[in-house]
């Protein structure tokens, strides 16, 4: 019998490992993507890409889509091909359907002298040629070979081996190649530890031990989901929202429209009537949004594994935007996931009241990307910050503000003493901003505005997805919150231009202010308590005339006195006049 | 003046330990702590135990003042100054969410509201130049606005302080014509380094808690002087090392995260001692246990650490002893999960009403109940007999509760919940050794804390740790960290540079500056030239990275030979500690650091006095892990006064004494040595287990 001490050291020792890799993935790495961004994931996965473990915090949405690649590797070479000490590298957009500065590097587990399974790191390079430099080359690639470079299941390393050429090629094809090669160490270092993990536990309790406890521990995960939905009554639950455009046709926003089907304890999410596959650069082949949402809701504190998602069945059908057929662009094939993840939760905040807030800001940060050439050291380089936003409002609470997305989590800013240190810049803002949050019983949190100057001449990328047609909303009469984007001026007397995805060459001297959305009100904001919207002004979150227009609180001037009498006629008034449906 | 008094104040007890340096003797006392009188505890101790304070030539302390001050929020309201610009830096922080999933996620709280944060008008370079000169104007504005609006206390933090202090001084000086009596903390004094959120979040706490744990010392000393005390006070620190009271109530925050640290220090002084290369520190108490790797006697230290916890805590970049805790201790409540799997802690049953075999009406089974039921622990002399163990009800309650949902035995269910506590435990002690890079082999694990010895053995086997160290006193061995603890400063500046291009004269003048500064405080501390010492460090690391490594320097040897050995050292060590080095690439520096000591004399425990041989005082059945879940076997039963330096007992054995218990195997060999611990070699794995 397997005793259930075992099962207890393996349910720990996996996700441990896993862990252990990504710190000292972090420890070690070369660019700020990875260190501060934590845009990776490290993972053990078996033979089949059934995933066995992956880190804790890092990129959520990085949860999603690894098990293809060792299904298309396993494919494409049969088992027998793997030997002890290869190493793998893989961005294929045919496989991997993300942008190409997502290198994966994997590297076969052998314990007992057979196949175990893989361990496997995910993680952003700062360039990989083309136009990719930085966050990626977002909307501006209109095709994967104008995006950068292209590695299709390549091994660098055989049987303990560098395959020198291979490296020089991929050294020879990207801008900062001390950078990246010093990411590619640190990244098959990482595979090594997991490897290492992996072999000491099966030495330990034995592969049929190890196989049983895996087996128990999916079942575990599974049931913990499934303890969750039954909860929630039968049916079809929909919802819809959209982003501006695709980068590329202007004119035509990207629709999104979720359907989530409840029966019993399955949940089927449906993303088949997204917006077909794109010309600009917003698509993808991910499962991402499905499985961020759906872990968000059933288990968000328990470690991932292969049993967390075998009661969620995911619906997204070939050619529509989420799973595009290659070659289409997918340089920014993330931008749209953090809505999409919202899409998810509101089609169920009818059927999880209590457990859904209102729509977060909806982009993946605000990014700063300013690079070139310094003229003083004469070295190049890439300055990158991850600006967070207002989240929505939630039952009993305001919305936090100033936070990255829903699939970012340990995902930093950087410091403004660090970048100055680093880079030709000064960043002589960085504030939250009043009156973004969506007004509501529980206010949407704030956007942040960040305002940088250059000191040298560089390149500025300026690129979010366009929330304007559809703003973060509010849920239960709650109102929605204000949308970011990019202002530039290349000298501070002129007037600023609004920038909504693109690039600017900038003179030393020019600004630029990067603005995040805030997140959507939970609830009317005439039910929000006087004293919280006074303590608002008084911080100055909200303004007097936002008191006013959407809390229907009157406040004198100068004294910011509460005129009760006025307060409680203008909201009466107000309450009648509201057509709405549902307000709480 | 022979006397040397420890207190430490717990959430519950106040401990105190002193020793006599004539007669080497050691006395202990314990009472409960009164939160609302904290100085009450230490009074009482000292009657308990007969002390005479006006004999005693230092009293060093150690509180949870500060860090329940911080967690309770009931410091002082208090203001922030910053640069023009930076208002929101402190809410903002660096806008990262831990818990990935967590839809509900909570970001820290700021300790200052918006209102009372003020911003002035001035702009130093990351050189340190002043691109906005300081307005004072702005400054006296700022103050103003603080005081009508109730701060009692301000803390300033101004972009690139940590290269120029000049503004910040600029703004104290005006702030001692416009509240001369007004606490203030100025973030360069606290933190000379750079990230401006993590440097207010560390000054916002000193400030914050500044007032109150001042008054808290004053108070303190003020009793002592009363009871005839004139002794030397010092305060213990979170890096391990104490301080004087007047340096404590201008950086209070150093003293945040003194409670767990006492176990660590008197360890490594102890592994210093028997010349052990790489220990762990493995002290396990009622709620928690915890583990901190111990290098050539010296414990690792950490840059900083989380007030609260690291998913909405508060930043302090304050150089803490590394100490990894999980919730595993003796209290730690074993149930079986929604989906049939078997679960120890966080919750624990605490001290009262505690395990359900202390009798006080506990009704959840611990792990102190399971080794209770597996005959580990020894009914009838449980705090030398203080506490009788009634393990009925447990056994009925862990049959219920365990057994029966997982379809095992009673004793296997008992050995279940102690083998998921040490493999969680285990977890801990990987943290601090495995995962450093080292090879578990070549470890000691010295075990303290009132439940450590009991699951010792148990950890060391399944990480492969050949040997177990128990010291003596281990159920009072945080209390006795603080008789051993030096003085300690750490000082730290930012130099951001690459490691060839390093100009030499600018190093030497920062250490020299970080030296003058440390032997000043520590001769203003009392302490006697000979005495003090310091000890240089630079933070490195390959350029293009951010996460730094810790390389000891020496000015002669940078004088003679430059930096290459310091280089190569780095290489070395981020192989160690990473499997991959890059000897080509450019290396730079973050930071230069200097740690100063002040020796204390260390008082040396009376080693045992018995002598001859000693017989077991009896037999009795113990369960221990087997592959097939528990195993008896019969154990001799040891108690620890009577073995005579030299005695050798092979396992499976029990060793008890007052407060803890020493369980051991088939195959391992416990010795006691001359200086009193006792040292168990752990049998050889045989394959699988």
């Amino acid at each position: 019998m397997l005793s259930p001490v075992t099962v207890e050291v393996v349910r720990n020792s996996l996700p441990a490992a896993a862990n252990e890799m990504a710190y000292d993935l972090q420890r070690t790495s070369y660019n700020m993507m990875i260190y501060e961004v934590r845009d990776y994931c490290c993972a053990i996965l078996g033979v089949h890409g059934e995933l066995l473990a992956q880190n804790v915090g890092g990129v959520s949405h990085f949860v999603a889509d690894l098990d293809v690649i060792i299904q298309d590797s396993v494919e494409r070479f049969g088992v027998e091909f793997f030997q002890p000490g290869d190493a793998f590298i893989m961005n294929h957009q045919r496989v991997c359907g993300q942008h190409l500065n997502n290198i994966v590097t994997y590297a076969p587990i052998f314990a007992d002298g057979v196949l175990f399974g893989f361990s496997m790191v995910r993680a952003h390079w700062v360039d990989v040629g083309g136009l990719s430099t930085g966050f990626g080359a977002s909307g501006l690639a209109a095709d994967p070979w104008m995006e950068g470079l292209q590695l299709d299941q390549v091994r660098v390393i055989s049987g303990g081996e560098p395959d020198e050429q291979v490296m020089r090629m991929i050294r020879d094809n990207i801008r900062y190649p001390e950078s990246s090669m010093g990411d590619l160490r640190a990244q098959i270092a990482a595979c090594r530890l997991g490897e290492r993990r992996i072999e000491e536990l099966v030495s330990r309790y034995g592969m049929d031990d190890i196989r049983s406890s895996i087996d128990r521990i999916f079942v575990d995960s599974e049931l913990r989901s499934r303890q969750v939905v039954e909860q929630l009554p039968d049916g079809e639950y929909i919802a819809e929202a959209a982003i501006d455009h695709d980068f590329v046709d202007r004119d035509d926003p990207v629709s999104i429209k979720a359907i989530v089907r409840i029966s019993g304890s399955d949940m089927e999410i449906d993303l088949s009537e997204c917006a077909k596959q794109r010309r600009g650069a917003v698509n993808s082949r991910t499962r991402a949004a499905a499985f961020v949402a759906y872990k968000a809701l059933t288990a968000p504190h328990e470690a991932v594994n292969q049993g967390s998602f075998a009661a969620l069945k995911v619906t997204i059908a070939e050619g529509t935007f989420m799973m595009a057929q290659y070659p289409a662009p997918m340089a920014s094939w993330s931008t749209p996931v953090p809505t999409v993840v919202d899409t998810i939760l509101r089609a169920l905040s009818g059927a999880m009241r209590d457990r859904i807030p209102a729509a977060h800001f909806g982009t993946l940060g605000a990014p700063m990307t300013f690079f070139g050439m310094n003229p003083r050291t004469g070295r190049r380089f890439v300055v990158q910050s991850i600006e967070g936003g207002g989240w929505g409002g939630r039952p009993g609470e305001d919305g936090a503000s100033a936070s990255v997305s829903i699939c970012q989590g340990d995902v930093r800013n950087a410091p403004i003493e660090g970048l100055e240190l680093k880079f030709p810049i000064l960043v002589e803002e960085r504030s939250l901003r009043e009156d973004s949050g969506g007004p509501g019983r529980y206010r949407g949190g704030l956007g942040v505005r960040t305002r940088v100057r250059s000191l040298v001449d560089g390149t500025w990328s300026m690129s979010m997805p366009g929330r304007n047609i559809c703003p973060p909303w509010g849920l239960w009469g709650g109102k929605q919150g204000t949308v970011g984007y990019y202002e530039f001026v290349q000298d501070e007397t002129s007037a600023f231009e609004r920038v909504d995805g693109g690039r600017r060459m900038a003179r030393s001297g020019s600004i630029t202010w990067i603005r995040t959305g805030g997140g959507g009100g939970w609830g009317s904001p005439l039910y929000r308590s006087v004293d919280e919207v006074l303590m608002d002004v008084r911080e100055g979150y909200v303004s007097v005339q936002s008191a006013f227009d959407d809390y229907g609180v009157v406040l004198k001037d100068e004294t910011l006195a509460v005129d009760l009498a006025a307060t409680e006629t203008l909201r009466a008034k107000r309450l009648r006049d509201t057509t709405e449906g549902a307000i709480v | 003046m022979s006397l040397v008094i420890a207190t430490d104040i717990g959430g519950t007890f106040t401990d105190l330990v002193a020793f006599d340096t004539e007669t080497r003797a050691i006395v202990h006392a314990k009472s409960h702590t009164e939160p609302e009188d904290l100085t009450a505890g230490i009074l009482r101790c000292l009657r308990k135990s007969g002390l005479q304070l006006e004999k005693a030539g230092e009293f060093v302390h150690g509180s949870t003042i500060a860090i329940n001050t911080a967690i309770e929020r009931k410091g002082a309201v208090t203001a922030l100054l910053v640069t023009r610009g930076t208002r929101d830096v402190y809410s903002i922080g660096r806008g990262n969410r831990p818990e990935s999933y967590n839809l509900m996620f909570r970001r820290p709280q700021p300790y200052v509201p918006r209102y009372l944060t003020f911003e002035i008008d001035e702009r130093l370079s990351s050189d340190g130049t002043a691109i906005i000169p300081l307005d004072t104007n702005s400054v006296r504005t700022a103050l103003r606005a603080a005081l009508e609006g109730g701060s009692e206390s301000i803390a300033v933090c101004l972009l690139h302080s940590y290269v120029s202090p000049r503004h910040e001084l600029l703004v104290a000086e005006e702030a001692q014509s416009v509240a001369p009596d007004t606490y203030i903390s100025l973030s360069h004094e606290i933190l000379r380094e750079y990230r401006e959120y993590e440097r207010i979040s560390t000054t916002v706490l000193n400030a914050y808690i500044g007032p109150k744990v001042s008054e808290y010392i004053s108070n303190l000393q003020s009793a002592l002087i009363g009871e005839g005390f004139i002794g030397r006070l010092s305060i213990m620190q979170s890096n391990g090392g104490v301080m004087a009271p007047d340096t404590a109530r201008r950086e209070p925050v150093r003293t945040m995260e003194s409670g767990p640290v006492g176990g660590a220090i008197a360890a490594g002084q102890l592994a210093g001692r028997l010349g052990i290369k790489h220990a762990v520190a493995f002290d396990m108490g009622g709620t928690t246990a915890k583990a901190a790797l111990i290098n050539d006697g010296v414990p690792e230290m950490s840059e900083g650490y989380f007030v609260g916890n690291e998913m909405s805590g508060h930043p302090v970049m304050l150089p803490v002893v590394d100490v990894i805790e999980v919730g595993a201790g003796g209290g730690s409540i074993a149930y079986v999960d929604s989906v049939g799997s078997l679960q120890i802690g966080p919750q624990s049953a605490g001290g009262y009403p505690g395990p359900i075999c202390y009798g006080w009406g506990g009704v959840e089974p611990t792990v102190t109940d399971a080794n209770a039921i597996l005959g580990r622990l020894n009914p009838d002399s449980f705090l030398g007999g203080e506490m009788p163990l009634n393990f009925e009800v447990a056994r009925h309650i862990i049959e219920s509760n365990i057994a029966s949902p997982l379809g095992i035995s009673i004793s296997e269910a008992a050995q279940a919940i102690v083998d998921v506590a040490v493999n969680k435990m285990a977890l801990a002690v990987r943290a601090v050794s495995i995962e450093k890079g080292l090879d578990p082999r070549d470890c000691a694990l010295i075990a303290i804390g009132g439940a450590g010895p009991l699951h010792a053995v148990a950890v060391a086997r399944d990480l492969d740790i050949p040997m177990v160290i128990v010291p003596p006193l281990p159920g009072h061995y945080s209390a006795f960290g603080m008789l051993v603890a030096d003085v300690r400063h750490d000082y730290v500046r930012t130099y951001f540079q690459r490691l060839d291009e390093l100009d030499p004269v600018v190093l030497s003048g920062m250490i020299v500056e970080m030296d003058s500064d440390a032997r000043k405080l520590m001769s203003q501390e009392g302490l006697a030239s000979e005495d003090i010492s310091t000890e240089q460090f630079v933070d490195l690391r390959y350029s293009g990275q951010e996460f730094t490594l810790r390389v000891q320097i020496f000015p002669e040897e940078i004088e003679r030979e430059g930096m290459d050995d310091v280089r190569k050292r780095f290489d070395k060590l981020h192989q160690e500690r990473y499997g991959h080095m890059a000897p080509t690439e450019a290396v730079e520096v973050v930071n230069v650091r200097l740690v100063g000591i002040g020796r204390r004399n260390a008082p040396a425990i009376e080693p045992p006095t018995a002598t001859g041989l000693a017989t077991p005082v009896g037999n009795r059945s113990v369960g221990f892990t087997a592959k097939s879940g528990s195993i008896a076997r019969v154990a001799s039963i040891w108690k620890r006064e009577e073995l005579a330096p030299g005695s050798r007992i092979d396992g499976p054995a029990v060793i008890e004494e007052y407060a803890s218990t020493i369980v051991f195997d088939v195959g391992d060999v416990a010795e006691v040595r001359g200086s009193g611990e006792i040292v168990i070699r752990l049998a050889e794995r045989a394959g699988p287990n």
